[in-house]
């Protein structure tokens, strides 16, 4: 039963995306595309582009993956999924997390989360503009965007415009 | 600065909603200039603090802030308002989008576009990660755990269930000892 598989799925992401969801974008992709094949890999660069495009958390991502496998109704369950997981543990970590300020084994997770967290964003940009061959046109508009974010200060959305224009550009 | 938390749920609601509404370009920036400096629901260090926390949380790091924003105020009612407040637009546009983009998706041109502004948005990845990962420079160890992820989920494809919890142990080992 879909439904069933993309609650499943989309709800083990939730509760190994530390630092949100760029760190399990690699993962997602794998199990999206390679796994399950709920989209080609082509298809998933161009929703993850959809979610960026539009207004709201990122993590909207999953409900257009959860659209095309099983309509709205998979759209809603693999929202909920990705997101209610990590909501429980967030409820009560929330006050545990206060408790626990000066243990040092707080400050040892902290640390250690923060180089994963980086190493897994990476992945996800890697992963992302590398569909299925490598393809120099998607790593220099990558590459673009990236010292483009560092370098100025703007609304990430005259980025994307910048990208899509890149790629209207570049890619036909 | 005087904060209140917002008095009713309908006003949470309107708040998270508002937020949803306008997050064009990254949420956190409007999540911010919503809550601290429009209707002043909480201190600059309060949502430091509490943004703080959800971005440690596995889960969408906003999603994350509802909730514990939502419960903080109102309880379990609270968390499903604001969780709701926060998806309703969000997830409205992102599905028109999609359902406009699929008319349109066998168009050479728009393909190329919507793939331009994908590879943009894993540029846009990459360049946080390489913000994040200036605290962490003068760390050789870090650097290494860095680099070790990277190969092992993003290059050999390795799953993330596996990594994770090898990389947690790992990191903590070495936080133990004073290397990170």
């Amino acid at each position: 039963m879909i439904l069933l598989d993309l609650a499943l799925t989309f709800g083990v992401l939730s509760l190994i995306a530390f630092g949100g969801m760029p760190s399990v974008m690699p993962e997602m992709q794998r199990l999206v595309v390679e796994v399950k094949g709920w989209t080609t890999d082509a298809q998933f660069i161009q929703l993850f582009a959809i979610a960026q495009a539009a207004p709201g958390p990122n993590v909207l991502i999953v409900s257009l993956i959860g659209w095309r496998a099983a309509g709205l109704a998979g759209a809603v369950v693999a929202l909920l999924a990705v997101c209610a997981p990590a909501a429980v543990l967030a409820w009560w970590i929330a006050d545990l997390w206060e408790r626990f300020k000066d243990s040092p084994w707080r400050r040892a997770i902290q640390q250690a989360i923060a180089p994963l967290v980086v190493g897994l964003t990476l992945a996800g940009g890697y992963v992302l503009c590398t569909p299925a061959a490598p393809d120099w046109r998607l790593w220099a508009i990558a590459a673009g965007a990236a010292a483009a974010m560092l370098a100025l200060r703007v609304n990430p959305l005259w980025l994307l415009a910048a990208g899509g224009a890149a790629g209207a550009f570049l890619l036909q | 600065m005087q904060v209140a938390p917002p008095r009713t749920l309908t006003e949470l609601f309107m708040g998270f909603l508002a937020i949803g509404a306008r997050s064009f370009g990254g949420v956190m920036p409007w999540a911010y200039r919503t809550m601290v400096e429009e209707r002043r629901w909480l201190s600059q260090a309060d949502f430091a603090e509490t943004i703080g926390l959800c971005q440690f949380l596995p889960g969408p790091n906003i999603g994350n802030a509802s909730i514990v924003l939502g419960k903080r105020w109102f309880g379990v009612s609270g968390a499903v308002v604001a969780f709701l407040g926060l998806m309703a637009l969000p997830f409205v546009w992102v599905m028109l989008l999609g359902i406009v983009y699929l008319e349109w998706a066998s168009h050479p041109t728009v393909r190329a576009i919507v793939t331009g502004v994908g590879a943009t948005g894993a540029g846009l990845f990459i360049g946080t990660a390489l913000k994040l990962g200036r605290a962490l420079v003068r760390k050789p160890a870090a650097l290494a755990l860095v680099a070790a992820c990277f190969l092992a989920v993003g290059v050999a494809r390795w799953s993330l269930l596996i990594v994770m919890p090898l990389a947690i142990v790992l990191g903590v080992f070495l936080a133990r000892r004073q290397w990170l």
